[in-house]
């Protein structure tokens, strides 16, 4: 490229070689490809979200994959061409060398820019995320539930029904809930795999994390830290019902109690 | 003699002043890890006192260790590594007896600094288990005491090595490299003291 | 050789007489035995049957096989020579090089760094086996949900060993073999600065794999790799295993450290400025710069998690007041550096070749270097994004989420530096160029999986799960082992003087990298799915994706076995290899096969920087000999069995 000429003129002339076009459009099919990819595939193994918290995990998996496609579409598509196009054939060394390319300051730039870019959409998109979940966490009528681990069973109590105890978490629809997390023995980690939450249980401290589950059902609550021989048993499921069919199992609960 | 050593290239002469380089600047890297580790365990020290989980940093009812003691042996350090650092500038004047005498005196600091910090740790009005504060302080006066080891090896080396006159005053770059690292174990022992001189732990427990 | 002095000089005695000369590593398993014996009768009898009792006795007994080892390959003798004032001669120094000895240098305490890099491929190798196995008994137990082919503490036990064998084995794949050999050729030096020093690096892991291995007989590591307070306080004596051979090779790396450092730093030739450094060597002193510092603090945990064992102190423990976030933050403030300690040599390799197999020069130096140092710098500020969801400090997970995608702007560069290389160049896709391109694929989805982890809404969904498992093998492995492997298929012919068969390199190469993706993207769908790490049986609903998962990882099982074939076979039957098969610039292609003990007849003066295709004239260059043109293997392999120089085995 001559330096002489205007920044216009340069990238028309540069457009038009051969190799740039095929690796441009080759860039633009995987970018495709790849978008399909990151717009069906992470949501549908992660499964249908059961609060927001998890919508908000799922929505930023795919933005993230959206973004990424055309980054590793570039990487594949210069890599794909060079065994195409630029490709030295047989296993005899090659008769000469390629240009003395040292860099292109441009380029350079260009790449850095770009790439810091991507990183402070990442940045921002992620921060404000995390406000808005912990605005949610922290409503002041949010039950509460204690979650104790032990070497291998999750057990839950709730404090302001009556210290009901049960080892199946019970939680009503559409309210917002505050898990105060501890451990009895090694850490383990209190993971509602639908809800997208999670947080260790410590022993001697507690932890707490929050979350408002907006889908009926019946969802996996998993130990998320290796805590001992029995670790892949140490589930059990959260029920999410109805606020009246969580006052009665409360009801039941107390009355099996006592 | 000590050139071709310390030289990679077997039988190669190089000069005593880049192999001296060379040797100084790896026991720097050497310094640099051995302070990590002491900055780990300072910090683990000063992070436990900050938790004080479940209120057993010091637990209820335990006894602390006199702050006075760690100082005391920190000086002695201190001293040791000054006194050393006398024979250090005598042999890059050409004078191999004060580096000879030096390193006896030194030697014999260390070994009153090692009784004196056996006699901290049996004194101790504590047992490890009794709580993290207990622990922390048994670990660093452990760390110290393998210090002292280590220190008392060099100073046995360079007390002998000087007393059979292989160091002048253009060939005594091992002198200063064991002078650095002297210092630094005097200088980790007065950090050691500085940290464990502050107990009480500014959190409530539990 | 005829300018070396051979006189003893000063008239002073040599040290340890002949002892030097006994020892082996045949004498270093005895001493180990011997003391190890002792030291566990002498335990047994003093130890109080409480609670530590078999820990204290476990520690002891291991510290002294490390001791006795040490002492029987001959360690102690330059240090205790040293303070009796009896200084090695030029003869010793030769003799400690291995000089005449012939294949049985590589069984001693020999100070040639030839010979070092050799053993340390050796020994990677041997830690890839072993670790390969465990993986492929791991992948086989998770074939189907309860499949009852290892019982949970099997299973627990065998995951924690191969996670510390691989990242071992890891750690000190690039900067071993081809730091030790290669980097001093490279930089026009005789040697490392401190060859003694480097010796004993070696020595120390191999005294620490049959305390790392001995884990599976004391009831194994069953907290995997990462060792967590306080189920590592309850653990069995495994346990001491683990964390005693941290501590031994934690001290082996920052002596190692040290040694490579200052070597690069004091020993480059005379010209060789740092603009004229090829990338391999910033890359692999940015990694044992990071280990320096970062290792202690894993040494440190270790101790404090011995003292807690053996003595019962309170570290870890929360009702003594202990924290296992002490432990979590000890750990990770090693753990993050740690992983580019491996990556960043692997890459750096992978950068140096690729400018060979290109015939062009690497792609804005300038950027290469800021990249190494970019990454190294802000490694050691993100520990905590593997904390997120430990509630230490949730305040901060900002701030490291900040620091964490921070990184893929210096690890962004490395990418363009590669693709730069490419660009228009003469690709020559012998078996090291594929894997630059092998790792290109990987190294991009690791690093955007990780771009999902770092995000900390993500990662409270994410962590503990086999998405974590998938992410981190896709970098540490698919990235850094092929770089590895790479380097080996590039360096292979300077190291052993013959050519690494291709055929069988092609084989295991396909079958390696597609049996990794099919492994590691069904273990990413799982995770997604909601499958946690390290759990020895799964929900039925995830049978599929392990299943397959399975299947690839036989195919990686398959495809090292040709590799390692590849290796074997080359290494004793292989063409034999001309001083420069590539057609490369860098000085270790100008000494001939097998490398001199001396390395440089003259230590070279650099002039230029060793990326100059396409500016200097183009000499052609015969390039490896074709297989039809072989000469007869038979010839060159025994005349050289008790060669006197250099590498060949």
């Amino acid at each position: 490229m001559s330096e002489t000429e205007p920044v216009t003129v340069q990238i028309r002339t540069w457009w038009q070689r051969v190799e740039i076009k095929r690796i441009v459009w080759t860039w633009l099919g995987l970018t495709v490809l790849l978008t399909i990819f990151a717009l069906t595939v992470p949501t549908r193994l992660m499964g249908p979200p059961a609060s927001p918290t998890m919508r908000a995990v799922e929505s930023t998996m795919t933005v993230f994959s959206v973004a990424a496609s055309a980054v590793m579409a570039l990487v594949l598509a210069i890599a794909v061409y060079s065994l195409i196009g630029w490709r030295s054939r047989g296993s005899e060394p090659p008769i000469g060398d390629g240009p003395p390319i040292r860099g292109n300051g441009r380029v350079t730039v260009a790449w850095i820019a770009v790439s810091t870019g991507l990183t402070m959409f990442a940045l921002i998109w992620g921060l404000g995320e995390m406000q808005s979940l912990s605005a949610d966490a922290s409503t002041p009528n949010a039950m509460v539930v204690n979650v104790t681990g032990q070497q291998w069973v999750w057990t839950f109590s709730y404090p302001q029904n009556g210290n009901v105890e049960s080892e199946q978490l019970y939680l009503p629809v559409n309210r917002p809930v505050v898990f105060h997390v501890t451990s009895k023995d090694v850490i383990h980690s209190f993971w509602v795999v639908q809800m997208g939450i999670k947080i260790d249980a410590n022993p001697g401290e507690v932890t707490k994390t929050g979350v408002v589950p907006d889908r009926l059902g019946t969802f996996d609550v998993r130990c998320a830290e290796l805590c001992g021989l029995l670790h892949a048993h140490m589930e059990t499921q959260a029920h999410v019902v109805s606020s009246s069919n969580f006052a009665a199992w409360i009801t039941a609960q107390e009355r099996r109690a006592s | 003699m000590s050139t071709t050593t310390a030289a990679p290239t077997a039988g190669h002469h190089e000069d005593v002043d880049t192999v001296g380089r060379r040797w100084r600047l790896g026991v720097g890297f050497i310094i640099v890890a051995d302070a990590s580790f002491v900055a780990a365990m300072l910090f683990s020290y000063r992070y436990l006192r900050g938790l004080n989980t479940e209120g057993a940093w010091v637990p209820h009812g335990s006894a602390t260790a006199p702050v006075w003691s760690s100082w005391v042996l920190a000086a002695g350090l201190v001293i040791s590594a000054v006194v050393f650092r006398w024979g250090e500038k005598g042999i890059r004047d050409g004078d191999s007896g004060r580096l000879v005498l030096a390193s006896a005196v030194g030697v014999l600091l260390l070994l009153v600094v090692g009784v004196g910090q056996v006699v901290q740790i049996a004194s101790f009005p504590f047992a490890i288990a009794t709580g993290a504060y207990a622990s922390s302080m048994y670990l660093l006066a452990g760390a110290n005491l393998f210090h002292l080891g280590l220190t008392l090896f060099l100073g046995l080396a360079m007390w002998n090595r000087a007393r059979l006159g292989r160091y002048s005053a253009t060939e005594n770059w091992q002198v200063g490299i064991v002078w650095l690292w002297w210092a630094w174990i005097a200088l980790a022992a007065v950090f050691s003291a500085l940290t464990t001189s502050f107990i009480a732990s500014p959190a409530v427990g539990g | 050789m005829s300018t070396l002095n051979t006189e003893p000089l000063l008239g002073i005695p040599a040290a340890g007489g002949g002892l030097m000369r006994r020892l082996n590593v045949v004498t270093a398993a005895g001493g180990g035995l011997v003391l190890a014996l002792v030291g566990w009768a002498i335990a047994r009898h003093f130890m109080l049957a409480d609670d530590f009792g078999p820990d204290q006795v476990t520690v002891i007994t291991m510290v002294c096989w490390a001791v006795g080892f040490m002492a029987g390959i001959g360690a102690f003798n330059g240090p205790i020579g040293w303070l009796r004032g009896r200084d090695l001669t030029s003869e010793d120094e030769l003799f400690l090089a291995g000089k005449d000895q012939g294949i049985r240098r590589y069984f001693r305490f020999t100070t040639d760094h030839k010979v070092v890099g050799i053993q340390y491929l050796v020994l990677t190798m041997v830690l890839f086996g072993v670790g390969g196995a465990m993986a492929m008994l791991i992948r086989t137990n998770l074939i189907s949900p309860n499949s009852n082919f290892l019982s949970p503490q099997q299973y627990n036990a065998i995951v924690g060993l191969h996670g510390l064998i691989m990242v071992i084995a890891t750690i000190i794949m690039v900067t071993g073999p081809f730091g030790n050999f290669i980097m001093p050729l490279m930089i026009g030096a005789r040697d490392m600065a401190f060859p003694r020093l480097n010796a004993l690096s070696l020595w120390m892991i191999v005294a620490a794999v049959p305390i790392l291995l001995s884990a599976t007989f004391l009831g194994g590591i069953p907290t995997g790799w990462s060792g967590y307070a306080p189920l590592a306080d309850q653990a069995p004596p495994g346990m001491d295993a683990f964390l005693m051979t941290i501590i031994i090779f934690a001290i082996s790396s920052a002596v190692a450290g040290a040694n490579i450092t200052t070597t690069v730093l004091t020993m480059r030739a005379r010209g060789m400025t740092w603009n004229r450094t090829p990338i391999f060597i910033y890359g692999v002193v940015a990694s044992v710069g990071l280990a320096i510092p970062a290792f202690p603090m894993f040494m440190a945990s270790q101790v404090l998690l011995g003292l807690d064992r053996t003595m019962g102190a309170r570290f870890y423990i929360a009702s003594g007041g202990g924290s296992p976030w002490l432990y979590a933050n000890l750990f990770w403030l090693m753990g993050h550096p740690e992983v580019y300690v491996i990556l960043i040599p692997a890459i750096a390799a992978l950068m140096e070749l690729t400018a060979v197999f290109s015939r062009k020069p690497l792609f804005s130096f300038n950027t290469a270097v800021l990249g190494i140092v970019g990454i190294s710098v802000l490694s050691v500020m993100v520990w905590a994004h593997h904390m997120y969801v430990s509630g230490w400090a949730p305040n901060l997970n900002g701030a490291f989420m900040l620091t964490t995608e921070m990184i893929s702007i210096p690890t962004g560069m490395l990418f363009l530096v590669i693709l730069g290389t490419i660009w228009r160049g003469r690709i020559w896709t012998r078996l090291p160029m594929m894997s630059t391109y092998a790792m290109l694929w990987n190294f991009i989805i690791g690093g955007i999986t990780g771009l999902y982890l770092s995000d900390v809404p993500v990662d409270y969904a994410l962590h503990g799960s086999m998405f974590v498992t998938a992410h981190f093998h896709y970098t540490l492995m698919g990235a850094g082992l092929t770089g590895a492997i790479g380097a080996l298929a590039y360096w292979f012919p300077k190291m052993t003087g013959r050519m690494l068969d291709e055929r069988f390199g092609f084989i295991s190469f396909w079958l390696v990298q597609i049996g990794f993706n099919v492994t590691f993207m069904g273990m990413f769908a799982v995770g997604l799915a909601g499958q946690p790490r390290r759990v020895y049986t799964y929900d039925n609903l995830l049978a599929t994706g392990n299943f397959v998962s399975t299947m690839g990882a036989y195919a990686i099982g398959i495809g090292m076995l040709f590799l390692l074939y590849a290796v074997f076979s080359s290494w004793r039957h292989g063409e034999l290899a001309p001083s420069n098969p590539w057609g490369s610039k860098t000085l270790e292609w100008t000494v001939p096969n097998p490398v001199p003990l001396e390395n440089f007849e003259v230590l070279p003066v650099v002039t230029s920087d060793a990326y100059g295709y396409g500016e200097e004239p183009f000499e052609p260059f015969e390039g490896p000999p074709r297989p039809d043109k072989l000469e007869p293997a038979h010839v060159g392999s025994s005349a050289d069995e008790d060669s006197t120089e250099g590498a060949r085995p």
